[in-house]
């Protein structure tokens, strides 16, 4: 309730004032979906830098990572944010899954302990966020439960969303299985890894923002 | 290992009674709600189960249907307004057990199908 209240007064702020600069956008999603991958791709293509480690390993983002100011252009008009990469959002966290790794299991069961603080980092940064990506592996079934609850959760606060299906560089890749589950949504495929759709990406976000 | 399920009615579920609900599914219980739960309690449940996670706990499997779908008529569109708009509860089931007992939960519409 209060964070609805607090969007209406940032919104109206903004039609008075013009253009914020202290927009949030968060990148949420399912673990190992490459939310990271993504915050990186657009950090190096805008500021020239990265702003955290990916890795096959999952639960690698275990703390919520903010990059300030990053300024985007399109059609020669440019907008700035600030970029928040959370923690993927899991029901269940197993630390003999990171063991298969190659991870010795005092190692593993430390990672476990931060994923589960980073989840209930991840599900708390939720009200503060102005438009939220909400990455999903295209090579997936996008009907589970942490992407519904996700979803629903955005839609309670009416956060702007849009749905990224990542990795459509691989051959499993399915974009319309992913519109066909939330057909609410706008939805785009790219892959963040290779860049492939990135522009067009882009050209989406900007006229979200 | 024996199974448990036990039956909760959707009113005796809120933010409180999840410290209760997590002692259950730690002592290998299958819970069965009679309606879905709303994202924000969903969202919430998977915060509390995070905090109770352990090396003889991993988390939870959760899942949930609703009864009102996209191609319902008119008519059944409107019984479900009036059905959440008394109750208070949204037409459907949820099922949550612990992450070592369910191995997956597949969901269609209309169905859940639960692997143990």
């Amino acid at each position: 309730m209060l964070s609805q209240v607090r969007k209406i007064i940032r919104s109206l702020i903004s039609k008075i004032f013009g253009k914020r600069s202290d927009i949030k956008i968060g990148l949420y999603g399912p673990v190992n979906a490459g939310k990271t991958t993504l915050a990186n791709r657009i950090c190096m293509d805008w500021l020239g830098e990265e702003l955290g480690s990916a890795s096959p390993v999952p639960h690698e983002t275990r703390e919520i990572q903010m990059k300030e100011k990053v300024t985007m252009e399109h059609n020669g008009k440019s907008v700035t944010f600030n970029l928040v990469d959370t923690p993927g959002i899991a029901t269940k966290i197993d630390f003999e899954d990171f063991l298969k790794f190659g991870m010795k299991a005092k190692d593993a069961k430390q990672r476990a302990k931060e994923a589960t603080r980073g989840v209930i980092e991840a599900i708390k940064w939720l009200d503060n966020m102005d438009l939220v990506l909400v990455v999903l592996d295209a090579t997936e079934d996008p009907i589970n439960q942490v992407n519904i609850t996700l979803l629903g959760n955005l839609d309670a606060r009416k956060t702007p969303v849009l749905i990224v299906g990542n990795k459509i560089d691989l051959r499993k890749a399915n974009l319309e299985r992913i519109k066909e589950a939330f057909p609410q949504y706008d939805a785009i495929g790219i892959s963040a890894k290779e860049g492939r759709n990135i522009k067009e990406f882009y050209g989406k976000l900007f006229d979200m923002i | 290992m024996k199974l448990k399920i036990k039956f909760i009615p959707y009113e005796k579920t809120d933010g409180n009674s999840f410290g209760r609900l997590l002692k259950d599914l730690k002592k290998d219980t299958i819970i069965l709600i009679d309606a879905k739960l709303n994202p924000e309690h969903e969202a919430e449940l998977i915060k509390r189960t995070m905090e109770h996670v352990s090396e003889k706990f991993s988390g939870i499997e959760l899942s949930s249907i609703e009864l009102a779908t996209k191609k319902d008529s008119a008519s059944a569109k409107l019984m479900d307004v009036l059905f959440h708009l008394t109750t208070g509860k949204k037409r459907g089931m949820t099922i949550i057990g612990p992450a070592h007992i369910i191995r997956k939960i597949e969901k269609n519409p209309e169905e859940l199908m639960v692997y143990v």
